[in-house]
């Protein structure tokens, strides 16, 4: 109980999340309609690829300081568990366009931003697929990792503001102004946020572990 | 004791529904201009929503159950390693 008390919170705020998600009162706001009940869906994405994301950059850095391999199978992991989650978010939120801007794909600031924040992740993947040894492998994608990670802040974050983004909360629109953020959303959408952030966690933990086990594996063999 | 905190997470979730309605219901009046918007109220009034509900309950569900037999199958092994560096 004391070690996985959070799994059972992450279980309960999902469920919590999919059944008030679709019940509970929302703002009616032209255009968007029902779909404002994405903001429980398909935002945690992001916010749970970023919180992973971040994970997986203090792992690296912890790599960095005090090589193990511990260090760089978390850092790998979770990084790999963030990419799951940004996919999943750029394909909620093209399904999600396709209905509100007419496209799936829109050229917009957030998603070309999005797309290229992604693929900077994919090079990761690559990159870090590329070496045959261990502690280069691990020591290059650290260092690569830190860079990906700050040069995916601005992507998401600043750049959509700058320019005119449809994307609701850009385009000069600060936070969630445009989505009228009431009470009524945000005691959904900050337990979504949580809950799907632990399940991504969750799923962390349990392939770092079978990783960790394979590495022993391999050593005691 | 195990069950008891199990108890306690349900009674905040429960409280936190029951605070939303309260907000909900102090929302409601100025809510007037608001109705001539396209919601999924016939949806609703149908009472087909629940079946939605269900149905992701159900998928959530599912990959949750998924989740924990893994982690339960990672531990067994976790246990065993550990067991065979011991005994050594």
């Amino acid at each position: 109980m004391k070690n996985y008390w959070w799994k059972i919170l992450a279980a309960l705020l999902l469920v919590f999340t999919v059944t008030a998600g679709l019940l509970t009162e929302v703002p009616r706001l032209a255009i968007l309609n029902e779909t404002i009940r994405n903001l429980f869906f398909h935002v945690p994405m992001w916010f749970g690829m970023i919180i992973i994301l971040l994970v997986s950059v203090v792992y690296s850095i912890k790599y960095l300081r005090n090589p193990t391999i511990k260090n760089d199978v978390i850092a790998y992991e979770s990084a790999k568990v963030g990419i799951l989650f940004g996919v999943l978010g750029i394909i909620t939120g093209m399904e999600w366009a396709k209905f509100t801007w007419g496209e799936y794909w829109s050229n917009d600031p957030k998603q070309n931003a999005a797309a290229i924040g992604l693929l900077l992740y994919f090079a990761y993947l690559v990159l870090r697929s590329s070496f045959a040894e261990q502690q280069q492998r691990a020591r290059i994608s650290a260092v690569y990792n830190i860079f990906a990670f700050f040069a995916l802040i601005p992507l998401l974050f600043i750049l959509p503001r700058l320019t005119d983004s449809l994307h609701p909360g850009n385009g000069g629109n600060p936070g969630f102004n445009s989505y009228d953020l009431d009470n009524r959303l945000r005691l959904v959408f900050y337990p979504a946020v949580i809950g799907w952030t632990l399940l991504g966690v969750w799923i962390v933990n349990v392939k770092a572990r079978l990783e960790l086990l394979k590495q022993r594996l391999y050593e005691t063999v | 004791m195990k069950l008891f905190k199990i108890l306690a997470v349900w009674c905040f979730i429960l409280c936190a529904t029951a605070g939303a309605q309260s907000v909900q219901a102090q929302a409601a009046p100025g809510a007037a201009d608001q109705t001539n918007v396209e919601m999924a109220d016939t949806l609703r009034q149908d009472g087909k929503i629940y079946v939605v509900v269900a149905v992701l309950v159900t998928v959530l569900g599912g990959i949750l159950i998924y989740l924990v037999s893994l982690d339960r199958k990672v531990s067994k092994l976790e246990k065993q390693l550990k067991d065979d560096y011991v005994n050594r």
